[in-house]
């Protein structure tokens, strides 16, 4: 199943994760729901959030992208990137860093549309409407005017398996059939 | 997804008459987007040239910023009596972004005259 993968890069919009009647596990934070995709859809580019103006060598207040939810058994899959020259940190949910190493949490800025042209690592999944959000640094001696973000990505609605096909689900957690991993969230150290 | 690097459209302004001078007198060159409910996001602008044609207004100068009265975004552009002067990127410009509306005014004028106003931008976000 080689177009069943996270983090795909290629020349060009990336593939989505999984298509029509194929099987996902979302897990979110600690739980894990095992799902098949029923429809899918691609969102093309758009500004998904505008932080706002950000005083000179200050971080703006965590600022949540409610443009990110998604319905009710949905899950998102997005990459991005900001087109204003502030740093950006994630939070996925709002309480967990995104991109957490032991020393640092890895920012996001302008540069990441030529150091990774396909924005594989910005990749991110929203389980309904757990949304990330997001804290700007503008290490500038002057105020910039917006913080803006350009999100691209899929749309996928999901059907629960948990209840209705619990021997898939043996199948799928067994590994006897594939299935799609997604992470929609973060990971605390440690945990 | 290499073709998003650069994220800006270049479009036109409309032509716009000076015909009055000093900041308090500046008139709208260019407005930006909003349209609420249909238009996605915060828009800005980025001036990447101006064309100024002199009716025989005088050697004069003409100013380039946001609001009225107008904050200068640029240094004051000369504009040489009745001829067409045009500032382009990189060597001419140096680049401003602006998140309202931009104006402009001259500094002086012939009786009677005015200068004629073109800008381009890149529209961003």
């Amino acid at each position: 199943m080689p177009d069943l993968y996270i983090f795909k890069a290629q020349v060009g919009m990336f593939d989505p994760v999984a298509l029509y009647n194929q099987n996902v596990c979302i897990h979110y934070v600690q739980n894990a729901y095992y799902r098949k995709v029923d429809f899918l859809e691609a969102i093309p580019p758009f500004q998904c959030l505008d932080v706002g103006a950000v005083a000179a060598t200050t971080v703006s207040p965590r600022t949540l992208i409610p443009n990110l939810a998604m319905p009710d058994n949905e899950f998102g899959l997005f990459r991005w990137y900001p087109i204003d020259d502030a740093q950006i940190r994630l939070f996925h949910p709002s309480g967990m860093a995104k991109w957490q190493l032991r020393n640092l949490q890895v920012p996001v800025d302008m540069n990441i549309t030529n150091r990774d042209p396909n924005l594989v690592s910005t990749e991110i999944a929203v389980w309904e409407d757990n949304r990330p959000a997001v804290e700007a640094i503008n290490g500038h001696a002057f105020a910039l005017g917006a913080v803006r973000i350009i999100a691209i990505g899929y749309r996928f609605h999901t059907v629960d398996l948990d209840k209705s096909d619990p021997d898939l689900v043996k199948a799928l957690k067994s590994g006897a059939q594939p299935c799609t991993h997604v992470w929609a969230s973060g990971r605390g150290i440690g945990d | 997804m290499g073709l998003l690097v650069k994220d800006e459209i270049i479009i036109p302004g409309p032509i716009v008459n000076l015909a009055a001078i000093g900041a308090a007198a500046a008139v709208v060159i260019f407005t930006i987007p909003i349209l609420a409910g249909q238009l996605v996001g915060t828009k800005s602008v980025k001036i990447r040239r101006v064309n100024l044609y002199n009716n025989a207004a005088g050697n004069t100068q003409v100013v380039i910023g946001i609001g009225v009265p107008c904050v200068a975004l640029l240094p004051a552009l000369d504009s040489l009596n009745g001829l067409f002067d045009s500032y382009g990127p990189e060597t001419d410009l140096i680049l401003a972004e602006a998140f309202a509306d931009i104006t402009a005014y001259p500094v002086a004028l012939a009786a009677a005259a005015s200068i004629d106003i073109q800008i381009e931008v890149e529209i961003c976000g």
